[in-house]
């Protein structure tokens, strides 16, 4: 008798997905990336490599070459609206409105959402979960830091409560300490069932939390690794090979920690 | 989702700092003008009646109505204060005689010509400069802000149609200025009456018609700034774009378009024709001239009657003189009328295609400042001239023109003092300014063409944020 493992449907999928821009780069090439209730995926890449290209096309910012992207089971790109009933989104820099105070910003946003029924209360339950005092939610979002906005964008995503996640850099530019809490609230989101796609340059952070990592190069997925897959790996030496362009020298001499993965 | 993008965008309007500035900026601005037009006509009133006054004074100091200099005013209207057009630029006295061309004279800006240099700030200048400045500066980052902010990815990472949220961005951008300007107007408008301005109904309806035409201009211009905003990626572009627009419409476009439609219709200058006028009378006066010098009495007069033959030649003499010079000076004026009013025309059909034409020619239609008050004043001149002319052939048997006259005055030998004019016995002037109906229908085609280009303008704004890459 066979013991077979029930996974759960996808909930962010990116079939095949390809684009090619008008003068000819190629930023994504037949990307394949599925994440499952309860899951977090790190895309790591550098600048052009494709991460944000990816959530883009989620979000239906821009349109694929080839291939699809599936929220929910549904076309981002040809049900957009529908599509994106199911996904909330982080920015790498959460600008909100900042005449607005943070009450303000979330009633919009989560209205926005789809979502008209919650009150002061669950607003304030929602900053007060991502970690904000109390004084500040009747401030002017002017008046915030980097890491308070980005705490303020998560809470939009938690109240939204959309079964999947898309998170563009969302570390990036925050203290550690404001970094460490935010990695907190992912890990969190992600035990409450949330899929999380998350595109990132914290090399760490990405290590630390999530359940698949995928680095992408010029627009290819070069490599994909499960959590247990990267135990025990220096998951920054690997990224280095394959972001400076090491691969072809790998694949000549066969002696790379990359290649020792590949074939483990 | 209309609404709630509608309702943001009254917020996000209204608790900026850059409205606190605007508002209080404009605030102020649009009730000094309404204080100042308030005052203007104040002065100008007392000015008229003074001279009404000192014209019936002259009446009753003499005791001939041969000898009377009598003129004709233009009343000041309260409409014409806050839309001044140009009432201040045409003659506001009218030399009154009984036959023969009427002239007005004595403009506002040659009693004080250091307004002809700045000009007023009436409600015209308002709109037409300020508003639609800060039109632009409002809202040229309306939509490439947002994408810089990055506010616009956030909004659209949730299921907002495009049409929708541009929909609702416009409305409420439109809404959210427009009633923030029409509290100061308001108040300037209550102001009014306590000011001593009293409107009657027909000028109130005008007024509204006027507000109506301001708030479709500034719409115009808020349209245009947020299809710049949402044509263009960077905010600075935008506003310097913003900018072209704004001079191009505001300062360009009406002047060169008087400029080609002069260049294009050949008018005559008025001292060219005065100069023809002027030889032709004297042409014809040199041709009597012999006349004059050949003058016999007829055989057999007697000496008492001597002047009074006189007079009838000298005055036959003259009449068929001023008979030609009336036919002569028609058929120039009309010749010229003619070729002025194609220009202008022209150059009104052109400067059309700047909503700042469109605005001030609608705005000084419903004010009744118009290039048509001129001839409106001048038809109500000589309407009143041949009242004028009955009432002196009524009282001199004859009907006095300009040129020459030789007047015998005879005293009975009583020796008492001959009564005082009564100047009530003379017809009144009486001006009225165009009723609401005509003076709607005048200003309806440029009312109409603000409206159309908000809609072209709502439109484009429409088109380019449904192209617009959101990322």
């Amino acid at each position: 008798m066979q013991n077979t493992t029930i996974k759960a449907a996808p909930l962010l999928e990116a079939i095949n997905l390809s684009k090619v821009y008008e003068d000819g780069v190629k930023a994504l090439n037949a990307l394949n990336v599925t994440v499952r209730e309860g899951e977090i995926y790190a895309m790591l890449g550098g600048n052009g490599a494709g991460k944000t290209t990816t959530i883009n096309i989620f979000l239906d910012f821009i349109q694929p070459t080839s291939g699809q992207a599936l929220i929910h089971g549904v076309n981002a790109n040809e049900l957009p609206l529908e599509a994106k009933k199911h996904v909330a989104f982080v920015s790498e820099n959460v600008q909100l409105y900042p005449n607005f105070t943070a009450m303000q910003n979330l009633d919009f946003f989560v209205r926005l959402g789809g979502k008209s029924n919650y009150k002061r209360g669950d607003y304030e339950n929602a900053l007060i979960r991502v970690g904000l005092q109390s004084d500040a939610f009747d401030k002017k979002l002017k008046d915030f830091s980097k890491g308070m906005r980005q705490k303020c964008g998560i809470a939009i995503a938690i109240l939204k409560d959309a079964p999947a996640i898309l998170l563009d850099e969302p570390t990036s530019g925050l203290d550690p300490k404001a970094g460490k809490e935010f990695t907190r609230l992912i890990a969190e989101l992600r035990d409450e069932g949330k899929a999380i796609l998350m595109s990132t340059h914290d090399i760490f952070r990405a290590k630390e939390i999530a359940d698949f990592v995928g680095i992408l190069n010029n627009g290819e997925l070069v490599a994909e690794k499960t959590r247990a897959e990267l135990e025990g790996v220096n998951l920054e030496d690997l990224y280095v090979e394959y972001m400076a362009g090491y691969m072809d020298e790998v694949a000549e001499n066969g002696s790379s920690l990359a290649n020792n993965l590949s074939e483990a | 989702m209309f609404k709630l993008i509608f309702l943001k965008e009254l917020r996000d309007i209204i608790q900026s700092s850059r409205f606190t500035i605007s508002f209080a900026v404009c605030s102020v601005l649009i009730i000094l003008a309404f204080v100042m037009g308030a005052q203007n006509y104040l002065a100008s009133k007392a000015q008229y009646d003074a001279a009404i006054q000192e014209n019936r004074n002259q009446i009753a100091a003499n005791t001939e109505w041969m000898m009377v200099e009598h003129s004709i005013m233009l009343p000041p209207q309260p409409l014409m204060t806050l839309v001044n057009g140009v009432s201040n630029d045409i003659g506001r006295n009218i030399s009154m005689s009984g036959r023969g061309e009427l002239r007005s004279e004595n403009t506002r800006f040659n009693d004080e010509p250091i307004f002809a240099v700045f000009r007023f700030m009436d409600l015209e200048f308002i709109f037409g400069i300020i508003l639609s400045l800060f039109a632009i500066i409002f809202a040229y980052d309306a939509i490439n802000g947002e994408k810089n902010r990055g506010t616009l990815k956030l909004c659209f990472a949730n299921p907002v149609s495009r049409a929708g949220y541009i929909g609702g961005k416009l409305a409420g951008s439109f809404v959210g200025l427009s009633v923030a300007l029409l509290i100061p107007i308001l108040i300037g408008c209550a102001l009014l009456p306590v000011l001593g301005v009293q409107l009657s109904a027909d000028e109130w309806l005008r007024l509204a018609l006027i507000l109506i035409a301001g708030i479709a201009y500034f719409g115009v211009f808020l349209a245009i700034a947020i299809t710049i905003s949402a044509s263009t990626v960077k905010p600075s572009n935008a506003f310097l774009i913003g900018l072209v627009v704004w001079i191009f419409a505001v300062l360009i476009i009406p002047r060169t378009s008087v400029l080609i439609s002069g260049r294009i219709v050949d008018v005559p200058n008025v001292d060219e024709i005065t100069a023809q006028k002027n030889r032709y009378r004297s042409q014809l006066f040199d041709e009597d001239r012999p006349k004059m010098s050949n003058f016999q009495l007829p055989e057999g007069t007697e000496m008492e009657d001597a002047m009074g033959v006189f007079q009838s030649f000298m005055s036959d003499l003259s009449e068929a003189r001023q008979e030609k010079v009336d036919i002569f000076n028609a058929r120039l004026n009309e010749d010229y009328t003619n070729k002025k009013r194609q220009q202008e025309r022209l150059a009104l059909s052109l400067s059309r295609i700047s909503p700042t034409s469109a605005f001030t020619l609608a705005a000084t239609e419903l004010a009744g400042t118009s290039l048509t008050l001129q001839n409106h004043f001048m038809d109500a001149a000589y309407t009143y001239q041949e009242s004028y002319a009955d009432f002196m052939n009524e009282k001199t048997g004859s009907n006095r023109s300009s040129g020459f006259r030789m007047v015998m005055i005879t005293t009975d030998d009583t020796g008492e003092e001959p009564d005082p004019l009564d100047p009530d016995e003379l017809p009144q002037f009486t001006f009225e300014s165009q009723d609401v109906a005509s003076a709607s229908q005048a200003g309806m085609v440029d009312l109409s063409l603000l409206i159309l280009f908000n809609l072209i303008f709502f439109g484009g704004a429409f088109r380019a944020f449904l192209n617009y890459d959101l990322r």
